[in-house]
C-alpha cells in the first residue's frame, strides 16, 4: 500500500488483506476533484501497473475511509473473478448499440403520440444513443452497489454511522438523476432507471436495517430523520414521491435482487468467496437486463473489449441510425 | 524582499500545497520564513508540506517552532499529531490532537486523528467517541460543500 494519510485500523487491515491475497498493489489518491464516491482504476480493467483508489482531498476521516472500503470490496471482487473464472463486464458492439437504439426509438415514438410539445428531431436522435449509454452505465454500476454495501456492511461495522449518511447521499443524487430530462425521455426508461434505484435503496434498506442514524442525527440538517431507522428513512423517501409507476417496477425489481442476492455477507475474505460475489453479480445483471427486456442490449465481454468498444463509440451510433433511418441520416 | 510580502508568500504555498506541489510550496516556504522567522503560519505551512512529501519528522520540527510562536494555534498542533502517527509515535500523537480539540472542537481532521490514535492504543470505546464527533462535523462540511456546488 502506497499512502502517507492516516487510515483507521479496519481498513488499513483491509487494503493490506486485498493486495496479499490478489498479489496486487494499491495506491491511493486525493483528489480535489475527485468523484464523491470515489474512482477506482484497477489493473484488471485498464492496461495499469497498479490499482489506484481516487478519493474527494476534502474527506478526512471516516468519509474517505469508508469510499476506501467501498472500492476496495469492488476490487476484490475483480481480482478474485479474474484469478478463477475471467473477469468480464457488459460491453457493446455495433449490432447491440442498434438493438438498443432502435428500441429506444420505437418506445420514444409511442410516447411522442401523446405528447403535446413534440420533441425536435435533431434532440430525438441525440437522445437513443444518450439513454442507451445511460443503460449501459447503470447496470454496468447498479447491480454491484448493493452487494459492496452489505459486504461493507457486515465486514466493517465500524463504518455503518459513515455508510448510512453516503446512502443518504447517493440515494438522492440518484432520484434526481434525469429529474430535468423527465418530458425528454421516454416514460418506459425514465421509469426504469427509477426502478433500478428504488430497488437497491429498498434492499439496502432491508439489509442493512439495524443501525440508528445517531450521530447523523445530531447534524441539524438531518434532524427530519429523528428516530428513524434507515429502513424507514429509505422508505419514507420513495413512498412521498409521485412516481407511482416506478414502485411498481421496482417493486418487482426489488423481488428480483432478493432472489439473486441471496449471499452469506458475512463470509470469510477468500477468493473464493469474493468470486462468488462476483458471480452473484452476473446473475443479477442478467436478471434485470432480461427484466427490463434488455437482453440483446450489451454482451459480456473483458474489459478490454469495453476499452475498444469506447473508442468506436461515434461510429456505432452514426452506424445503428443509419441503420435505423436509412438515407434518412446524413453522414457527419 | 519586504516583510510585508510573507503574507503574500504563504497565499501563494497555500494553493501550491492543495494541488500537491510541494516542492514548489517549500522553496517559497523556506522563502517567507528567511524573511520573518517569527511569523508561524509560515512554520505551519511548512509543516504541511513537508507532511505531503514523507518529511514527518522534519514537519513536527516546524510544527513546534509554529507552536512556540503561538502555543493556542490549533492547526499547528493537528498538524504536529498527525505527523506523529505516520511515525508511529501514537501516544504524542494523541496528546497533539487532544490538544488541537480543546483549542478548535470543529477540526475534523483532529478527531480523526485522536480516534486513530487511540484504536491503536487499544482503547477503542474512547476511539470510537472521537469518530463519532469527526464524522459529525465531517458530514456537516460535506453538506456544505453540496449546498455550495448546487449553488454554482
Amino acid at each position: 500500500m502506497k499512502t502517507n494519510m492516516p487510515l483507521s485500523k479496519p481498513i488499513r487491515r483491509f487494503i493490506s488483506e486485498t493486495e496479499r491475497m490478489l498479489d496486487t498493489e494499491i495506491t491511493l489518491l486525493r483528489k480535489p476533484d475527485a468523484a464523491p464516491g470515489g474512482t477506482l482504476v484497477d489493473v484488471y480493467t485498464y492496461n495499469i501497473d497498479k490499482n489506484i483508489i481516487i478519493f474527494p482531498a476534502n474527506y478526512i476521516g471516516l468519509l474517505k475511509d469508508f469510499v476506501i472500503a467501498k472500492q476496495c470490496t469492488h476490487l476484490f471482487i475483480k481480482g478474485a473473478a479474474a484469478k478463477k473464472s475471467g473477469y468480464k463486464i457488459c460491453s457493446f458492439t455495433s449490432d447491440s448499440v442498434y438493438t438498443g437504439m432502435r428500441q429506444i426509438y420505437l418506445d420514444a415514438l409511442k410516447d411522442e403520440v401523446k405528447k403535446e410539445k413534440k420533441l425536435p428531431v435533431k434532440k430525438l436522435l441525440e437522445m437513443l444513443f444518450i439513454l442507451y449509454r445511460q443503460f449501459h452505465e447503470d447496470i454496468n454500476e447498479l447491480p454491484w452497489n448493493p452487494i459492496v454495501n452489505a459486504r461493507v456492511y457486515y465486514r466493517m461495522p465500524q463504518l455503518r454511522k459513515t455508510q448510512l449518511y453516503i446512502l443518504l447521499k447517493d440515494g438522492k443524487q440518484d432520484m434526481d438523476e434525469m429529474e430535468d430530462m423527465m418530458d425528454i425521455v421516454p416514460r418506459r426508461y425514465f421509469v426504469l432507471d427509477k426502478s433500478m434505484f428504488y430497488a437497491r435503496d429498498l434492499y439496502l434498506s432491508k439489509t442493512l436495517p439495524s443501525d440508528k442514524l445517531t450521530p447523523v442525527v445530531n447534524i441539524p440538517q438531518m434532524k427530519k430523520f429523528d428516530h428513524l431507522e434507515v429502513k424507514e428513512m429509505l422508505t419514507t423517501r420513495w413512498t412521498h414521491t409521485a412516481w407511482y409507476q416506478s414502485k411498481v417496477f421496482g417493486d418487482n425489481m426489488l423481488t428480483i435482487m432478493e432472489k439473486h442476492l441471496n449471499v452469506d455477507w458475512s463470509g470469510d475474505a477468500t477468493l473464493d468467496y469474493y468470486a462468488t460475489l462476483y458471480e452473484t453479480g452476473v446473475s443479477l445483471t442478467n436478471a434485470l437486463l432480461a427484466f427490463m427486456s434488455m437482453k440483446d442490449w450489451f454482451i459480456w465481454e473483458k474489459p478490454k473489449h469495453l476499452l475498444a468498444a469506447q473508442e468506436q463509440m461515434a461510429i456505432y451510433e452514426q452506424d445503428a441510425l443509419k441503420k435505423i433511418f436509412g438515407d434518412l441520416i446524413e453522414d457527419t | 524582499m519586504p516583510i510585508s510580502d510573507v503574507a503574500l508568500l504563504q497565499k501563494r504555498a497555500g494553493l501550491y500545497i492543495r494541488q500537491t506541489k510541494c516542492r514548489e510550496a517549500l522553496l517559497l516556504l523556506d522563502q517567507a520564513i528567511r524573511l520573518d522567522p517569527k511569523d508561524a503560519t509560515s512554520w505551519y505551512l511548512r509543516a504541511s508540506a513537508k507532511i505531503e512529501m514523507e518529511r514527518f519528522a522534519e514537519a513536527v520540527a516546524d510544527c513546534e517552532q509554529a507552536i512556540a510562536i503561538n502555543q493556542n494555534y490549533a492547526d499547528a498542533w493537528s498538524k504536529k499529531g498527525l505527523a506523529l502517527y505516520n511515525l508511529g509515535q501514537y501516544q504524542p500523537a494523541l496528546v497533539a490532537a487532544t490538544r488541537a480539540v480543546s483549542l478548535n472542537a470543529n477540526d475534523a481532521s483532529a478527531w480523526y486523528i485522536r480516534g486513530i490514535c487511540l484504536e491503536e492504543m487499544g482503547k477503542s470505546d474512547e476511539a470510537e467517541i472521537a469518530y463519532a464527533k469527526s464524522l459529525e462535523l465531517e458530514i456537516i462540511l460535506d453538506i456544505k460543500d453540496e449546498s455550495k456546488r448546487i449553488r454554482k
